[in-house]
């Protein structure tokens, strides 16, 4: 426990150091303003495109603006958030696999599950607080401005969203421990969740597949229940934690 | 008792293969040089005893355990030193070795205690500085520092001189020697004046095996051509002694070089002493590593 402690600390303290902590930091935390913000904003920019739109046909009626509207910006906007989450973090394992630095810890006799459970530990802890920080944002300018009230099933939609950055992460996580380079770490990741997109098409097993638990907008509209994110919730979960266990054995087997 | 023990390691990477049957046996507390060119495989048997290969046949022995690829538990025994150690750039020195001490399992305030003793041998105690800004031999120091610190019995360095400066060898090749009273020293080099400065033992890595093994006296003792050095003062007195006997050489200068196999050197001596030949030098010729090291990558 103490040597996995110590090596947590190393990732963190490299988090810190590098200015990834702190540009993840700003990120959430714009995305999170912006939400609300964007939202805000939308009867002032149709004010302004009123005379334009005008010209082609059309008619601005008065806008009436809710938190719904920004509740939909959140989960237009923090798909962006996790491409860029990813995109940082894509060479968390390569980038020591081309320096070499992890040989020395092993050869100290670091066991090397701990490698994995400690990067896997600081990139869900990250995306957990930037995740939940932005959401905290959004909820408290809404409720400053509107009422959250309005929309159905909130916690549950955030909820399932936050469970799919867990899963992408496991993704990452595994084709760190399959691949050298961090193009094929992106490649991976990328490719799996575009699969899952695209076989999401099929309504008939679009309900258990992780992409699902990307409609929150669903949820918050009351088009869907929490109950029908349930299959896809435990198939998610089994399959990150498949992804997490084939990861620390591989990476056992990795030639370094 | 051996602190490492190979029999019949082989390895193949992809068509070529780099190890066929390496025999290498290093024995406790001896400093030991591992000699062979660029590309022989010093690198490779080095990685293999640290686990981080799988090799493709043989056994490997540290302190007597098995060495296991993978999840290697003999690496609790050694010390490594890469040829180019890399560090987490965004630590400082005393804080890489905190690092290194806690991932080992190390008492804390052992750490502590055995951090500054060794930042003191390696001469970076008042490096302030991130590992980010060090320079080659910096680096070097430091990772000798690291592989010293859980107080291994065998020290591993691959090459640890190859790219440095003269100075920079030098404080390298003092530093292993101050440390040879705590551990066993296995380096592998191709720069053989370094091993005739520090090591007991050496081995010549050759086309994949061990050609040669052996205590630096016996190699030489075994590889000597027994000759022997002789300088006159005169050109008259040189003539002479090659008129009497044709076998001997011409040296440098008013030298002479007798072998002993072809002409005995007492035979020479009293031929010298009969004809009263004043000598001004009559010596063993000593063979070098590097003769020694060619006559066996030639044979």
């Amino acid at each position: 426990m103490k040597t996995l402690l110590a090596f947590l600390k190393k990732e963190l303290t490299e988090q810190l150091r590098s200015g990834r902590v702190l540009f993840l930091g700003i990120l959430f935390v714009l995305f999170g303003i912006m939400n609300p913000a964007v939202a805000k904003l939308t009867p002032w920019l149709m004010e302004q495109l009123a005379d334009t739109l005008a010209e082609s046909g059309m008619t601005v009626t008065e806008v009436n603006i809710t938190a719904m509207d920004s509740w939909v910006q959140f989960f237009k906007n923090i798909p962006m958030a996790l491409i860029a989450f990813v995109l940082l973090e894509s060479s968390i394992f390569t980038k020591e696999y081309r320096s070499g630095t992890l040989i020395l810890s092993l050869t100290k006799g670091l066991e090397r599950y701990k490698v994995v459970a400690a990067k896997s530990t600081v990139l869900i802890l990250l995306w957990s607080v930037g995740y939940w920080l932005c959401y905290a944002i959004t909820y408290a300018y809404n409720a400053y401005y509107w009422d959250n009230d309005i929309a159905k099933s909130l916690p549950h939609s955030a909820l399932v969203w936050w469970v799919f950055g867990l899963w992408v992460i496991s993704l990452t996580v595994l084709f760190s421990t399959l691949c050298t380079a961090n193009t094929g770490v992106l490649v991976g990741t990328g490719g799996v969740v575009l699969v899952s997109t695209v076989l999401g098409m099929i309504p008939k097993v679009s309900k258990f597949l992780p992409t699902l638990l990307t409609d929150g907008n669903s949820l918050i509209y009351g088009q869907k229940s929490p109950k029908d994110y349930t299959a896809a919730l435990v198939i998610t979960g089994a399959t990150a934690v498949a992804a997490l266990t084939v990861s620390i054995v591989r990476f056992n087997k990795k030639q370094l | 008792m051996d602190m490492l023990r190979i029999s019949g390691l082989r390895k193949r990477f992809g068509d070529k293969e780099v190890l066929r049957g390496l025999d290498l046996t290093v024995p406790e507390n001896s400093i030991f040089g591992f000699i062979g060119q660029n590309g022989a495989g010093k690198t490779t048997t080095m990685k293999s005893v640290l686990g981080l290969l799988k090799a493709d046949g043989g056994e490997i022995l540290v302190n007597g355990e098995r060495v296991v690829y993978g999840q290697t538990a003999t690496n609790r025994h050694i010390g490594y030193l890469p040829d180019v150690p890399e560090f987490y750039s965004f630590m400082t020195a005393p804080e890489y070795l905190d690092f290194c001490g806690a991932i080992g399992g190390m008492d804390k305030r052992e750490t502590s205690k055995r951090r500054d003793e060794l930042l003191e041998l390696v001469g970076l105690r008042e490096e302030t500085h991130r590992v980010g800004g060090f320079s080659r031999g910096m680096k070097q120091r430091l990772g000798i520092a690291q592989a010293l610190l859980a107080r291994p019995k065998l020290l591993i360095c691959d090459e640890p001189t190859s790219a440095l400066d003269p100075l920079g060898r030098k404080e390298i090749l003092d530093i292993l020697l101050a440390v040879r009273e705590q551990t066993t020293v296995l380096f592998s080099t191709h720069i053989l004046t370094d091993v005739e400065r520090i090591c007991t033992d050496v081995a010549f890595l050759h086309g994949g095996t061990v050609r040669v093994q052996g205590t630096l006296g016996e190699i030489k003792s075994r590889f000597g051509q027994d000759e022997y050095l002789l300088e006159t003062d005169s050109e008259a007195h040189l003539t002479a002694i090659t008129g009497a006997f044709p076998a001997v050489r011409r040296g440098t200068g008013n030298q002479l070089i007798c072998s002993v196999k072809d002409t005995p050197a007492f035979e020479v001596l009293g031929f010298v002493s009969a004809h009263r030949i004043p000598l001004v030098k009559w010596e063993r010729v000593e063979p070098t590593l590097e003769t020694m090291f060619m006559e066996v990558i030639e044979s």
